[in-house]
């Protein structure tokens, strides 16, 4: 009777979420789900797009410029990008601060961040699940699905691990040559350094 | 047939127990303890001390964190003519390192901290109670990770008696 109890109240929970947002949340195991697609601006007022990047491997940050444990891994981040830039890796950065741009641009730059860092908005961590905790990682195949999620700070080996696992995966219907960094679509989105 | 039905619900369980356990869903807590009454005669002032209390393995900012990044702990309080609050002292914050800064000294608060606003009754106050309110804003971060910035709500009441 009490495992009923607690069962019945822990799926309600769940299908409450489900019925309150109309799709399932990133909650629990999230891999396999179809990372939700967002438009976002960048630092220098782009616009900056998910579905952008289809055909590369994706690690989505969330980021704040108060936040100690973020300040850890980005250095790695720099250090990945520079690694597996050529292989198709973007990392992309979303800042949750409050602060006004050209702060969190100052502090990027001071970090040397070599990747794009989108401003975050409330819309794009309740997609990704009511992200509060930071940093929280979204690791994100060439097809757009995610394939590894890291809440807190985790170790770099960890992180490159979860990279890799991104890296491998093909892109559904196009060979190994359409996935070629040299045949993306580079032009359209903000320029990563290598 | 009751065996597969019970394994299900406990199947159900596990699963609903693993999601509403999962990372990020903890929420630093930061609470205040009731404020004893407070008796003031009118034209004179009063310390009012608030007792907070930090969820264990959480720390927040002091009031002066050493980086200008870092989001300071606040306490704002609605004055009004009859009761303006004359000065908010925050206790000095303990410097501590932390593993994911080993290197790095932050003034933090963590446990138990106590704030002290001064308020002074207007020498034309009349008696009766006066309630306080406001909110203390803080961001608080454990060993791994940050949370971002919340406010609880503060309040108090000043009791005036006659001159």
């Amino acid at each position: 009777m009490f495992v009923a109890i607690i069962a019945m109240l822990a799926t309600g929970k769940y299908l409450d979420r489900i019925h309150r947002h109309g799709a399932p949340e990133l909650v629990g195991d999230v891999r396999g789900i179809t990372a939700p697609n967002f438009d976002l601006a960048t630092l220098d007022g782009q616009r900056v797009k998910l579905s952008d990047y289809r055909g590369k491997a994706v690690l989505l940050n969330f980021w704040a410029t108060w936040c100690g444990p973020c300040k850890v891994e980005m250095p790695w981040f720099v250090d990945l990008q520079k690694k597996y830039g050529n292989d198709g890796l973007v990392i992309l950065g979303i800042a949750m601060d409050d602060s006004e741009t050209p702060k969190i641009a100052q502090f990027a730059s001071e970090m040397g961040v070599n990747y794009p860092v989108l401003l975050g908005t409330d819309k794009v961590s309740e997609e990704y699940g009511n992200v509060e905790f930071l940093p929280t990682s979204f690791y994100i195949d060439r097809d757009g699905r995610i394939v590894g999620k890291g809440t807190g700070l985790l170790g770099r080996s960890e992180i490159e691990q979860n990279v890799r696992k991104a890296l491998a995966s093909p892109v559904a219907g196009m060979n190994k040559a359409q996935t070629s960094p040299t045949q993306s679509n580079d032009a359209k989105v903000p320029a990563i350094a290598q | 047939m009751i065996r597969v039905l019970c394994s299900l619900l406990l199947a159900f369980a596990l699963v609903g127990l693993a999601l509403s356990q999962e990372p990020g869903t903890r929420v630093p807590s930061v609470t205040m303890a009731p404020v004893g009454k407070i008796q003031v005669r009118a034209g004179s002032t009063a310390n009012v001390e608030m007792d907070f209390r930090i969820g264990s393995e959480f720390h927040i900012n002091s009031n002066k964190p050493h980086s200008e990044l870092l989001i300071p702990t606040t306490l704002k309080l609605n004055a009004t003519d009859a009761l303006p609050v004359v000065t908010v002292k925050y206790p000095v914050g303990q410097d501590m390192s932390f593993p994911f800064a080993p290197n790095e000294k932050l003034s933090v608060y963590s446990g138990d901290f106590t704030i002290t606003a001064v308020v002074k009754v207007a020498a034309k106050a009349t008696t009766g109670n006066y309630p306080v309110s406001g909110e203390l804003r803080f961001q608080a971060c454990d060993r791994s990770a940050c949370y971002p910035p919340r406010s609880i709500p503060v309040k108090f009441e000043v009791t005036v008696a006659g001159r």
